[in-house]
């Protein structure tokens, strides 16, 4: 019930007690009902005296329009409970779902909770604090009404009546377990059939489909075994209903004649059965359906908001003196579980700063998860990744890191460039833009005050925007995970010039074998052994390295590449580095890119 | 046997649909006698008299009317969750006889909500036929027990009638505004979602969460609007709600003081009232009703889909060959193959390449029989292929996609699709899918949901599934999104395959043609060329499609 106590933890003091007082005259008309009727009947129109009964009637009109003014109060204050309440969940989620996605754990339903089960939980939160406001209104009203006409009825009825109430919130959470299994089985079998049935396609192919259909026929029945189980539940609220609703109208008229011996006049009994039918009884079956219904809702799906959007939050690493942001790997295994085969098995590897590096091999064979192990996203098995000399995790400053999937938000182009450096000034902004060959991109969106949206952006253009911006950024360490992936070669080769030519460090995680030839160093992924070395180098020792370099080249390979010279490691603090957009040397002479392509920057 | 009617589906709730009858007319019969025994009740009671028999008679109504409900609550739950397992359990299974991709996400729709909703055919029927009786069997009695009251009972249910209209629409607008801009927060949430890895390297998730939550001030302010709305519509329902009952009572006290009805008709007369305003209900019934065909509806269309009808035939020996006669394939008014006439040798690796919409996958899908030519016939090894029997058909022949979809709840599953485990770790080994596997959290056993996958990834996954086929391998640029070294890889083990079999491969690559045995180009529907790729390649028409 850990729905419930976070729902009552919810409720707010000063609304709450406005919602109360407001309630007062609400309960105006529900404790004169009976009364009305009583003295309507007794000294009205069996006195012979019909303008007196009229009369009586009349109050109980102008109860009502006084109730109206209550319940109008009643439901502005409601908004102030619940409003609350749903901004508090609606922050939950967003914050936990961004969490679980940081931590690698994509959660697909988050979007879906934020709009659907939220709203479910705000509305039945509001439906359950208007049905056991309005219940606890009507019965206290009715409760007073009922003294005041004979207090002997009212010690008849009010006995059976909170027997029934109390049996049947007893039984709520019977209830509760019975409707979440049938959640959890509807669930089951939509995730289900939701995977076979995408499948129809692949399924005929292999001429699978009784095994497909039995995949499914197992939730099938589990699902109608589930809500079969709900009638159980129904069931009981009936019985509790007839404890609650019906036996006091029946012990009234059992007692009936007793009652007239001892001198209660007919319009008592009738007012007395009038308290009975006409309010503790709606009370009673609204209460029974909002707790029962809306209730119920609330307890399941405030229950899976609360448990997906838990976030065990690491504690934040403290900021370390680290030195410089040399990426040291030092016999680092990864697996992605204790049982899985390791994707890389004591690796040791140095980038150097100011280095640029290539990594390629098969896919799968673990080069994102180089990257993901230097952008301190991974924590090796075992060994050790530093940059400058610290652990990677505690120096987000020092790199930025730029996945297959750009990510672009819904804003200005402008508010999406400066992302990583609000500060920039508009010439480097400018400068970025041209050197990773996005200035075309970003003249026909309409300049840096146009709104984009990504939906509206081809994933190459999504790349574009995000290489402008990792490369206006004052990280030192630059990792391309496939970054060019939906750039066509030429437009790569622009954009992967333009972060070598930049200050720091550049490694890339290779799409095409073209970007190993453009890297000072290249490292070879294929399973069994890393290999590192200059593409000339891995060209004349490394099997698969050449013959891949074949592949893409029918023609004869081109020359070995002059090796680059290295730059002097510049004692950058990566927290305050040198303009990257100034850098000393924008050209280096030796560089070698110009095979035929003109050279940008 | 497709139809699903109403009836249909009303009788599939089995034997339990005539309690439910039962108990709505013990239902009915109570809350309609009910009033009137308690009235007499009343009026013997304050008499002195012979009240021992109402009371009992009124004490028996009630245990009726609870007996009733009991029975009915069991009996509908049970026919909806049968008649629903039925529904499901056809809706899958025409769904998989089709063989053509369908929209998932609406379909589970239909399996999820929708079949419930149909279910409720035989319940509902029962409802909507015993919903009239109480409110208009009530009007009968209070015109029995005095025509005045039925009328002021009419006058009364107009007034509230009038007050309560003109406020849905006021209603309508604000909830659009606020969800509107509840779109905004989750658009920005899916957004930073996809960002993820971004922002993890970045270290800037404060930064994104304040970003994301930023229209959370509008969205209370929308939220305010819907309850005061919300305030106005509720202070006039509770000031309009008595009126009817007040309208009733006045009418049945004057007649009372007019010696005309006794007090216990009074009391019953004020009952009615409120039963016969219940007249309310009525449309939610009808909804409810209305509700189930739109259901049944929707789930007809689907169990409406021609299935695939396949013949008896086994295969001859043979080597597999592939035969296209007189192919035509048409979509709407678009002619996808034009009379494709084509022999494909058994055991050749066949490429097949031409520009995007050309014709390649949909003679992929003839071959695999994943669809019917609208004109010719395709034969395997000279046997027409929907003169095989689907086990014979689906042994012959494997089909490999573009974008693979896996479907099982373990990766061993996905591929094996119910073969045994040594023949999956084969399959795998076969197309290179072993290396990541073996990588995953528990290998071969890792759930399909715990094992994230690139698309190359799902590829050689969909490549190792159609690897068990006997005699025809078809793969429909099915090894489009492997980077270089590993479709390299998998190309050299599609080109040396020792088994034998015809390869049919739709590819974008020249490299993959220029290794395939024979070249299909197809353009337009229509067969340009078959040939080899070195000879083809003196056409620069030819070169040019691959760009």
């Amino acid at each position: 019930m850990n729905a419930v106590r976070f729902g009552l933890a919810a409720l707010p003091r000063r609304p709450l007690l406005a919602l109360a007082a407001w309630s007062v005259p609400e309960a105006l008309p529900s404790a004169l009902l009976g009364v009305a009727v009583a003295r309507a009947v007794d000294s009205g129109f069996l006195a012979g005296r019909p303008m007196v009964g009229l009369a009586w009637l009349g109050a109980l009109l102008l109860a009502a329009g006084v109730g109206a003014i209550g319940a109008r109060q009643v439901f502005r204050r409601l908004g102030d409970v619940v409003e609350p309440f749903r901004d508090d969940l609606v922050r939950r989620v967003v914050g936990g779902a961004l969490r679980h996605a940081l931590a690698g754990r994509p959660d697909d339903g988050a979007v879906a909770r934020l709009t659907r089960q939220v709203e479910i939980v705000r509305d039945t939160y509001a439906g359950l604090v208007v049905v056991v406001r309005g219940f606890a209104v009507t019965v206290v009203g009715a409760a007073v009404g009922l003294m005041s006409v004979a207090p002997v009825i009212g010690l008849l009825i009010l006995p059976p009546f909170v027997l029934g109430v109390a049996a049947f919130v007893a039984t709520l959470g019977f209830a509760a377990g019975r409707q979440r299994a049938a959640v959890r089985t509807d669930e089951r079998l939509a995730a289900t059939a939701g995977a076979v049935l995408a499948g129809v396609r692949d399924v005929a192919a292999r001429g699978a489909e009784e095994h497909a259909a039995a995949m499914v026929a197992g939730p099938i029945r589990e699902q109608a075994a589930a809500e079969r189980a709900l009638a159980g539940t129904a069931a009981l609220r009936t019985l509790c209903f007839a404890v609650g609703g019906w036996l006091p109208l029946v012990v009234v008229l059992a007692a009936g004649p007793w009652l007239v011996r001892r001198g209660l006049t007919a319009g008592a009994i009738m007012g007395a059965l009038t308290y009975v039918l006409f309010a503790l009884q709606p009370a009673l079956s609204r209460l029974m359906s909002g707790l029962g219904g809306s209730g119920l809702r609330f307890v399941v799906t405030l229950d899976r908001i609360l448990t997906a959007s838990t976030v065990v939050v690491a504690s934040a690493p403290r900021p370390v003196a680290a030195r410089g942001y040399e990426v040291v790997l030092r016999g680092v295994t990864f697996r992605y579980g204790p049982h899985a085969e390791p994707v890389l098995l004591d690796l040791d590897l140095t980038v150097a700063e100011g280095d640029h590096l290539a990594i390629v091999g098969p896919s799968g064979i673990g080069k994102s998860t180089v990257a993901g192990l230097v952008c301190g996203l991974l924590s090796p098995a075992s060994g050790s990744v530093l940059v400058g000399g610290v652990p990677a995790a505690v120096r987000p400053g020092t790199r930025v890191l730029i996945p297959q999937e750009a990510y672009v938000f819904a804003g200005t182009v402008g508010e999406n460039l400066l992302y990583l450096r609000p500060a920039a000034s508009p010439a480097s902004v400018a400068e970025a833009v041209a050197a990773v060959g996005a200035a075309a991109l970003v003249d026909r969106l309409g300049g840096l005050e146009a709104r984009v949206r990504p939906d509206e952006l081809s994933a190459g253009e999504r790349q574009l925007i995000a290489l402008a911006r990792a490369y206006l950024s004052p990280a030192p360490l630059v990792v391309l995970d496939e970054a060019t992936c939906h750039l066509d070669p030429a437009a790569e080769r622009v954009a992967e010039e333009a972060f070598a030519a930049r200050e720091g460090t550049l490694i890339v995680i290779a799409h095409r074998v073209t970007s190993a030839e453009r890297a000072r160093r290249v490292l070879v992924l294929d399973g069994v052994r890393p290999d590192v070395g200059s593409h000339a180098a891995l060209l004349s020792r490394n099997p698969l390295y050449r013959d891949l370099h074949g592949l893409w080249h029918p023609a004869p390979p081109p020359a070995p590449r002059p090796p680059r010279l290295p730059r002097p490691a510049d004692p950058v603090d990566p927290l305050n580095p040198v303009d990257p957009l100034n850098p000393v040397d924008p050209v280096d002479p030796v560089d070698p890119v110009d095979q035929g392509q003109t050279h940008v920057l | 046997m497709t139809t699903a009617s109403f009836g249909a589906v009303a009788r599939r709730g089995g034997r339990w649909l005539p309690f439910v009858a039962v108990a709505a007319l013990s239902g009915t019969a109570v809350t309609l006698a009910l009033p009137a025994v308690l009235g007499r009740a009343i009026d013997a009671i304050v008499a002195g008299g012979g009240a021992d028999r109402w009371v009992a008679l009124a004490g028996g109504l009630v245990a009726l009317g609870v007996a009733g409900e009991l029975l009915g609550a069991y009996a509908g739950t049970a026919t909806v969750a049968t008649a629903a397992a039925w529904l499901r359990e056809r809706l899958v299974r025409q769904a998989l006889s089709t063989g053509r991709r369908v929209d998932a996400g609406d379909l589970v729709s239909r399996v999820s909500a929708n079949a419930v909703d149909a279910a409720q055919a035989g319940p509902t029927a029962v409802s909507v036929a015993t919903a009239v009786l109480p409110p208009a069997g009530s009007l009968v009695l209070l015109t029995l027990i005095d025509p005045w009251l039925a009328l002021a009972f009419l006058c009364g249910l107009a007034l509230v009638g009038a007050v309560l209209k003109a406020f849905t629409q006021r209603t309508a607008e604000v909830v659009g505004a606020y969800q509107r801009t509840q779109g905004r927060i989750a658009a920005r949430l899916a957004e930073a979602i996809g960002g993820a890895r971004t922002i993890a390297a970045a270290g800037t998730v404060e930064r994104e969460e304040r970003r994301v939550l930023e229209p959370l001030a509008d969205l209370r302010a929308e939220g305010a609007r819907t309850w005061q709305v919300l305030a106005r519509s509720s202070g006039q329902a509770a000031a309009v709600g008595p009126l009817v009952l007040v309208a009733v009572l006045a009418a049945g006290g004057l007649a009372l003081a007019a010696g005309r009805i006794s007090p216990g008709d009074l009391f019953a007369a004020g009952r009615y009232a409120v039963i016969g305003a219940g007249l309310g209900g009525l449309t939610g019934t009808l909804a409810g009703l209305a509700r189930a065909r739109a259901a049944l509806h929707r789930v007809a269309e689907v169990l409406a889909r021609p299935a695939v009808q396949y013949g008896q035939m086994r295969l001859p020996p043979g080597p597999g060959r592939l035969e296209f006669r007189g192919v035509t394939v048409r979509s709407g008014d678009a002619t996808l193959l034009d009379g494709v006439d084509l022999t494909l040798p058994g055991g050749a690796a066949v490429a097949v390449v031409g520009r995007s919409g050309a014709g390649k996958s949909v003679l992929a899908a003839l071959a695999a029989r994943l669809r019917d030519p609208d004109e010719g016939e395709v034969r395997l090894d000279g046997v027409p292929l929907p003169d095989l029997s689907h086990g014979a058909l689906r042994a012959a022949v494997g089909c490999a996609f573009e974008r693979p979809v896996l479907v099982g709840g373990t990766v061993a599953d996905a591929v094996g699709l119910g073969l045994p485990r040594d023949r999956v770790r084969g399959a795998a080994l076969a197309t290179h899918a072993d290396d990541f596997v073996s990588r995953l959290p528990l290998g071969y056993d890792t759930p399909l949901a715990d094992a994230p996958m690139s698309g190359g990834e799902r590829q050689r996954l969909g490549l190792a599934r159609a690897w068990h086929a006997e005699r025809v391998l078809v793969l429909d640029d099915a090894t489009s999104s492997l980077d270089t070294v590993t479709e390299m890889q998998i190309s050299r083990t599609l080109t040396a395959d020792g088994r034998g079999r015809t390869r049919l491969i739709v590819t974008h690559r020249a490299a993959t043609a220029s290794r395939a045995d024979l070249v299909v180009w197809l353009d337009a529907g229509r067969v340009c060329a078959v040939g080899s790729h070195a000879a083809l390649c003196d056409d620069p028409d030819y070169r040019a499609v691959f760009g």
